[in-house]
C-alpha cells in the first residue's frame, strides 16, 4: 500500500493520547463537595500501573479510531499498473462536436478549434471511440463510428485530421441544441451491444450567445453522457453584426423609399463607432461605399435600426455594409429592393365595365392594387377569340358567360397544363360551356329561385379557399343571401369536390381537378342580382384565395438565410422545371435562372451569429446537460508523472472514504462502549455527599 | 492518628442510633426522643424541683446581717458564724450555633448542621424541663437569628422553630456571634458554642477571654462528620469546598496523612485553648449518639460546678445567676 500524502501518518501518534489516558487513574471531571479544603493540599493526578490499563476494550477503540483516521488523511491506494486497472482501460466512447458556424469565422478561432480537436484525439487511446462531427444548422458527420472502428488503430487519428483540414466553417447559423442531441445519441447507438464505458461529448466551439440551445428543453438528455465544452476564444472581442430588418409581404407602406437595417454590437465589444452605406465593388475589388455613408453608434450589448434610403440614382445597389468593425463575417447585408409584382385576370364575359349589377364590375375594384401587387383584370368578350397569351399570362380565368366551343376547348388545354379557372355563369345556359371545360357532355343545369333566399350552410373550412375563414371570427356566412343560382349536380362532373352547399343542399362551391389545373364553379354569381356576396366583407378575401390558388401571389420574403431551402417559383406553362427548390449555401445574391427568367434571392447570415458574446456558463446545465471541465494536463515527466499516477490510482480507488467510514464505525461502537461503562461505574460509585 | 470523639465514659446505657434519630422529621420530636431516653438510661426522675441548700459557715463579721447567724452554733460553740446558702436559681443558657454551609456537610444520611440543630434542640428541651431559660443565636458570617433566653413551652417552639429555618449564609465566622453575645447578655449565663470549627481559630480565643471575663460559662461542641474526621473517600476527584467553591484535584488516598495529621493539630490547638481557658470542649461525630453528648454535658457541668462553685458562691441571694 503505498500513500498520497504520507505525512499525515504521523497523526497516528496521537494514539499516545488515548494510553496516557488511560493510564490516569480517573478522570478529573467528577465532583465531590467537601466541607472545607483548609486541611488540604492538591495532589497531581496518579498513574496507574501499567499492568493496570483500565478500560482495555476502550483503549483498543480510540487508538483504532486515531490509526484509521490517520490513515484516512495519508490517502492510501494500491499501486497498479494500467493493465492491472480495470477503470483505467475501459474504453470510452466520445462524439467531437466542432462548430463550423458563420461566428467560428472570426480571426484565430478555427485554428484554436483545430487545436483543440487534435489535443483531444492525441489523449484517446487504442480501445476508445470517436466520431468527428461538424455542426452549424444542424451536425454532419465527417467521421462516424462506424468508419472510426474499421480504420487501423494507427491510422485514425491522422484520419480524423485530415477530414477535419477539408472542412472550414461556413456561413450558418448554429443549432447547438440539435447538434448535442444528434450527438448524444449518436453515442447511444452502439451496434447492439451495450457498452461498458462512459461516454462523452467534446464540444469544441465559441460557444456564442446566438447557438440555439432552445431544442434540449424538450429533450431528456441520457444519464450515462457527459459533455465536455472546449471553448475556443476571439482574439478580438468586438462583433458588430448588420441584420435586414424585412418589412411583412403585406406592408403598406411604400416599397421604395427605405431599407431598415439594425446593426447590433457584442456585449464584449470594445468599439462602439461605426459607418453604414450601400456598397458596390470597384475596380480593385475591394467595397465602396456609394453615397454618403451613415455613422452609427452603437454602445455593447446593444442594438440599433437604421433606415437606409435608397439611391435612385445608382441602379443594381444590393450590398449595404458595415465598416470599423473587427470581424467582417457579418458586416454586409444583401437587398432585393422589393417591386411591385404585377399579376393579369382575365375575365371572359359581356358585362359592362362600369355596371354595378355585373360581377366584373366589383372584381374590378376587389382586385385594386397594392404597393407590393398589382392585378389587371383583363375583360374580353366571350364571343371573341381568346387570345393564347391572354390566357398564358392570367393567374386566373373567370368565366361567366356562355363560350364557343373552340374557346371552351382552349380554356380546357390551358388548364390541363395547370391553370386556374373560375366558373361563375350568370345563367344556366353555359351548362354546355361547362361540359367543354370539364370534357363532359350532358351536364345539366338549372336555374334556381329560392323562396326566400338562401345560405350557404356547409363550408369545407380546411380547403385552402375557405380556409382564411376557419377562424369562428370570420366564419359566419349565414348574413350572406342568396337570391337566386344554378342548380347542377356535383356528381356529374368528374373528379369533383364540393367546397361548400347552399342550406338547400345544392352545391355552392365546386372544385374539379382538370389535368395539372383546376376549375373551380360557383354556382351563384356575387352580383347584386344573384347575392349579397360582393357587398358582404368575405368577397375580397375569397376572390384573393383564389388567385393564391392560381399561383399568381407568391408571398416569397425579402430574404433568406443561409442554409434555407426556398421553393423556386413556377415556370411558365407548358415548361418543364427540373428543380423545384434552391439551397442557399453563402449570403449574397443568389440567382437562379428559370429559362429566359432570372430569379434573385437575398440571401444573409442568421443574425443569431452576430451575438458573439460568450454564451452564459449555467446556461447547458440549466438545460440539464451535466458538464465536465475540459483536462488541462500539463506536460508531465520523470518522477511527477508516477506522482500523478498515484494522484490518479487514488482517485479511482478512493480507499480513503472507507477509512473515514471505519473510523466512524469505531467512534460509534466507543460511544455505546463508553456510555456503558460510565453508567455501570456510576451505579457502583456510592453517594459520598448529600 | 485521626482525633476521635470521647465516648469512654458512656453508660453502658442503649441509645438512640443519630441515623435513626435524623429520620424522625421533627426536630422536637428528636430532642424530646434524645432527653426521654437518656433519664430513662439514667433511671433518674426528671422532676425534681429546687430548694435552698445549706452549703457551708462563714465566720460573723459586723455588718453582716444578724438574721443569718446560726444560734445553734452559738449554742454549742459560742462562736458567731453566719450559715451560707448555696444560691440555686435558674440558669440561663444561651446555644450558638454554627449554620454556615460547611455545617451542610454530611456523609451519613445527615447534615452536620442537623445534627448540631438537633444537638442544641436537646439541649434546649432538657434545660427547658428543668426549668431552666434558654436562648438561641444562630449565625454563619454574621449574626441571623437571635432569641434571648426565656422560658416557657411557647418560647421552646420559637427556638426550635429558629433552629429550622434554613441560613442562607456562606462562611464561617465564630468572631461575630461571641462578639454579639457578650455584648447582648448581662447576666451570667452558659454559652453553648456548637460549630464545625473548620476556620482558623486566631480570633477566637480573644474573644472567649472576653466572655469568660463576664462570668459566663462557655461550653464549644465541634460536630464533625466521620468522614472529615479520617478523610474517608475512595475515589480521586474533583474536591469542591462548599463554603468557599474552591476546587482542587485530591486523591484521598494520597492527601489522607497530611489532611489527619493537620486536622488533628487544629483539634488539639482548639482542646488546649479550652483547656488554658477552662472552657470544656467537646468533639461529636455526626454518627455519635446525641445522647452521649448530653451525658458528656451534664458530666462536665457537674465537675465544673465543683470545681468552680466557690467561684459563683454570693452571699444570701443576691448575686445573679
Amino acid at each position: 500500500m503505498n500513500f498520497l500524502t504520507p505525512l499525515f501518518l504521523i497523526g497516528g501518534l496521537a494514539i499516545a493520547g488515548p494510553i496516557i489516558f488511560h493510564l490516569i487513574k480517573r478522570t478529573t471531571r467528577e465532583r465531590t463537595l467537601f466541607s472545607s479544603l483548609m486541611f488540604l493540599l492538591p495532589t497531581p493526578p496518579r498513574l496507574s500501573k501499567r499492568s493496570r490499563l483500565e478500560h482495555l476494550l476502550l483503549l483498543l477503540l480510540r487508538c483504532l479510531a486515531l490509526g484509521l483516521l490517520a490513515l484516512g488523511f495519508s490517502r492510501p491506494f494500491f499501486k497498479q499498473t494500467p493493465l492491472d486497472d480495470p477503470t483505467a482501460v475501459q474504453p470510452k466512447r466520445i462524439v467531437v462536436l466542432v462548430d463550423v458556424s458563420a461566428s467560428m469565422r472570426r480571426t484565430g478561432l478555427w485554428a484554436a478549434a483545430r487545436e483543440r480537436v487534435e489535443a483531444t484525439l492525441g489523449k484517446v487511446s487504442a480501445v476508445d471511440q470517436i466520431a468527428l462531427y461538424t455542426f452549424d444548422r444542424a451536425a454532419t458527420p465527417l467521421l462516424p463510428f462506424e468508419e472510426w472502428n474499421r480504420t487501423p488503430a494507427t491510422d485514425r487519428a491522422a484520419l480524423a485530421k485530415a477530414r477535419l483540414a477539408a472542412v472550414s466553417p461556413g456561413w450558418s447559423g448554429t443549432q447547438l441544441g440539435t447538434a448535442l442531441i444528434a450527438a448524444a445519441e449518436a453515442l447511444a447507438e452502439s451496434d447492439g451491444k451495450q457498452f461498458p464505458g462512459p461516454r462523452q461529448i467534446v464540444l469544441v466551439s465559441d460557444l456564442q450567445a446566438g447557438s440555439r440551445i432552445e431544442a434540449l428543453q424538450a429533450y431528456e438528455w441520457p444519464k450515462n453522457v457527459t459533455l465536455t465544452v472546449e471553448a475556443v476564444k476571439a482574439s478580438k472581442p468586438t462583433n458588430a453584426g448588420l441584420q435586414l430588418v424585412a418589412d411583412s409581404a403585406d406592408t403598406s407602406r411604400a416599397a421604395d423609399t427605405l431599407v431598415r437595417v439594425r446593426v447590433s454590437n457584442s456585449a464584449d465589444a470594445q468599439r462602439e463607432q461605426f459607418t453604414l452605406g450601400w456598397t458596390q465593388a470597384s475596380g480593385t475589388g475591394e467595397s465602396v461605399f456609394v453615397g454618403k455613408p451613415i455613422d452609427v453608434y452603437v454602445p455593447p450589448g446593444q442594438s440599433r435600426v437604421i433606415a437606409m434610403p435608397i439611391i435612385k440614382d445608382t441602379p443594381g445597389l444590393d450590398r449595404i455594409e458595415l465598416k470599423g468593425d473587427d470581424e467582417d463575417f457579418d458586416n454586409v447585408v444583401s437587398v432585393i429592393p422589393p417591386g411591385q409584382q404585377r399579376l393579369n385576370v382575365l375575365w371572359l364575359g359581356n358585362d359592362a365595365p362600369e355596371d354595378p349589377r355585373q360581377p366584373l364590375f366589383f372584381l374590378r375594384r376587389a382586385l385594386s392594387d397594392t404597393p407590393r401587387l398589382g392585378v389587371s383584370v383583363v375583360a374580353r368578350n366571350s364571343t371573341a377569340q381568346v387570345l393564347p397569351e391572354d390566357v398564358a399570362n392570367a393567374s386566373v380565368v373567370f368565366v361567366s358567360e356562355a363560350l364557343s366551343a373552340a374557346q371552351a376547348g382552349a380554356l380546357r388545354e390551358q388548364a390541363l397544363a395547370g391553370k386556374t379557372l373560375v366558373f361563375a355563369p350568370k345563367s344556366a345556359a353555359a351548362a354546355a360551356t361547362l361540359g367543354a371545360l370539364i370534357g363532359r357532355e350532358g351536364v345539366a343545369i338549372t336555374d334556381a329561385t329560392p323562396t326566400n333566399y338562401a345560405m350557404f350552410a356547409e363550408i369545407d373550412f380546411k380547403h385552402p379557399l375557405f380556409a382564411p375563414f376557419a377562424d369562428p371570427r370570420f366564419s359566419d356566412f349565414t348574413k350572406i343571401h342568396i337570391w337566386k343560382y344554378r342548380k347542377l349536380d356535383a356528381a356529374g362532373i368528374p373528379d369533383a369536390r364540393v367546397l361548400a352547399r347552399f342550406d338547400s343542399g345544392d352545391p355552392a362551391v365546386i372544385e374539379a381537378a382538370i389535368g395539372k389545373g383546376r376549375l373551380f364553379v360557383l354556382t351563384t354569381g356575387w352580383q347584386p342580382d344573384d347575392s349579397q356576396l360582393a357587398v358582404s366583407t368575405k368577397f375580397v378575401p375569397l376572390l384573393w384565395s383564389l388567385l393564391e390558388l392560381g399561383g399568381g401571389v407568391s408571398a416569397a420574403p425579402a430574404q433568406w438565410f443561409v442554409g434555407d431551402t426556398a421553393p423556386l417559383p413556377p415556370g411558365p406553362a407548358g415548361t418543364e422545371q427540373t428543380e423545384k427548390d434552391v439551397r442557399f449555401t453563402q449570403p449574397g445574391i443568389r440567382e437562379v435562372k428559370m429559362g429566359e427568367r432570372t430569379v434573385r434571392f437575398a440571401v444573409n447570415l442568421d443574425a443569431n451569429e452576430s451575438r458573439t458574446a460568450p454564451l452564459a456558463s449555467d446556461e447547458l446545465e440549466r438545460l440539464g446537460v451535466p458538464l465536465t471541465p475540459a483536462e488541462t494536463k500539463p506536460v508531465v515527466t520523470g518522477d511527477s508523472k508516477i506522482v500523478l499516477q498515484g494522484v490518479e490510482a487514488e482517485n479511482r480507488q478512493k480507499l480513503w472514504r472507507w477509512f473515514i467510514a471505519a473510523t466512524l464505525a469505531v467512534l460509534l461502537v466507543e460511544s455505546a462502549l463508553a456510555g456503558w461503562t460510565a453508567r455501570k461505574e456510576n451505579s457502583k460509585q456510592p453517594e459520598a455527599a448529600t | 492518628m485521626a482525633v476521635a470523639p470521647a465516648t469512654s465514659r458512656l453508660p453502658s446505657a442503649k441509645f438512640i442510633d443519630a441515623q435513626t434519630l435524623m429520620n424522625i422529621r421533627s426536630l422536637e420530636l428528636r430532642a424530646r426522643a434524645v432527653v426521654e431516653g437518656f433519664w430513662s438510661g439514667m433511671h433518674r426522675s426528671p422532676y425534681h424541683g429546687f430548694s435552698v441548700e445549706f452549703t457551708e459557715y462563714r465566720q460573723y463579721t459586723p455588718g453582716d446581717d444578724p438574721r443569718y447567724l446560726d444560734w445553734r452554733v452559738y449554742a454549742r460553740s459560742d462562736r458567731y458564724v453566719i450559715k451560707k446558702y448555696e444560691d440555686e436559681t435558674n440558669l440561663r443558657c444561651h446555644l450558638l450555633v454554627d449554620q454556615s454551609r460547611s455545617m451542610n456537610y454530611g456523609s451519613r444520611g445527615h447534615t452536620k448542621s442537623a445534627y448540631a440543630a438537633t444537638l442544641a434542640a436537646t439541649l434546649g428541651y432538657f434545660l427547658h424541663l428543668q426549668g431552666d431559660a434558654t436562648g438561641l443565636l444562630t449565625f454563619d458570617d454574621q449574626v441571623r437569628d437571635y432569641l434571648p433566653a426565656r422560658h416557657g413551652a411557647g418560647h421552646l417552639r420559637q427556638l426550635l422553630h429558629a433552629l429550622e429555618r434554613p441560613s442562607a449564609g456562606r462562611t464561617t465566622d465564630l468572631a461575630a456571634p461571641l462578639e454579639r453575645i457578650t455584648s447582648l447578655i448581662r447576666r451570667r449565663a452558659l454559652v453553648a458554642l456548637v460549630s464545625d470549627f473548620l476556620t482558623p481559630i486566631d480570633q477566637l480565643e480573644r474573644k472567649l477571654v472576653a466572655l469568660g471575663a463576664c462570668g459566663h460559662e462557655v461550653s464549644l461542641f465541634q460536630v464533625l462528620d466521620p468522614v472529615e474526621l479520617n478523610l474517608g473517600l475512595d475515589q480521586p476527584a474533583m474536591f469542591e469546598d462548599l463554603e468557599s467553591e474552591r476546587t482542587l484535584y485530591l486523591d484521598p488516598a494520597a492527601a489522607r496523612a497530611a489532611y489527619t495529621k493537620k486536622l488533628d493539630e487544629h483539634c488539639a490547638a482548639l482542646r488546649a485553648m479550652c483547656r488554658k481557658l477552662g472552657i470544656s470542649y467537646h468533639l461529636l461525630a455526626t454518627d455519635q449518639p446525641l445522647e452521649t453528648a448530653l451525658f458528656d454535658f451534664l458530666q462536665d457541668r457537674l465537675k465544673r460546678g465543683r470545681q468552680f462553685r466557690p467561684a459563683f458562691r454570693g452571699s444570701n441571694g443576691g448575686g445573679s445567676a
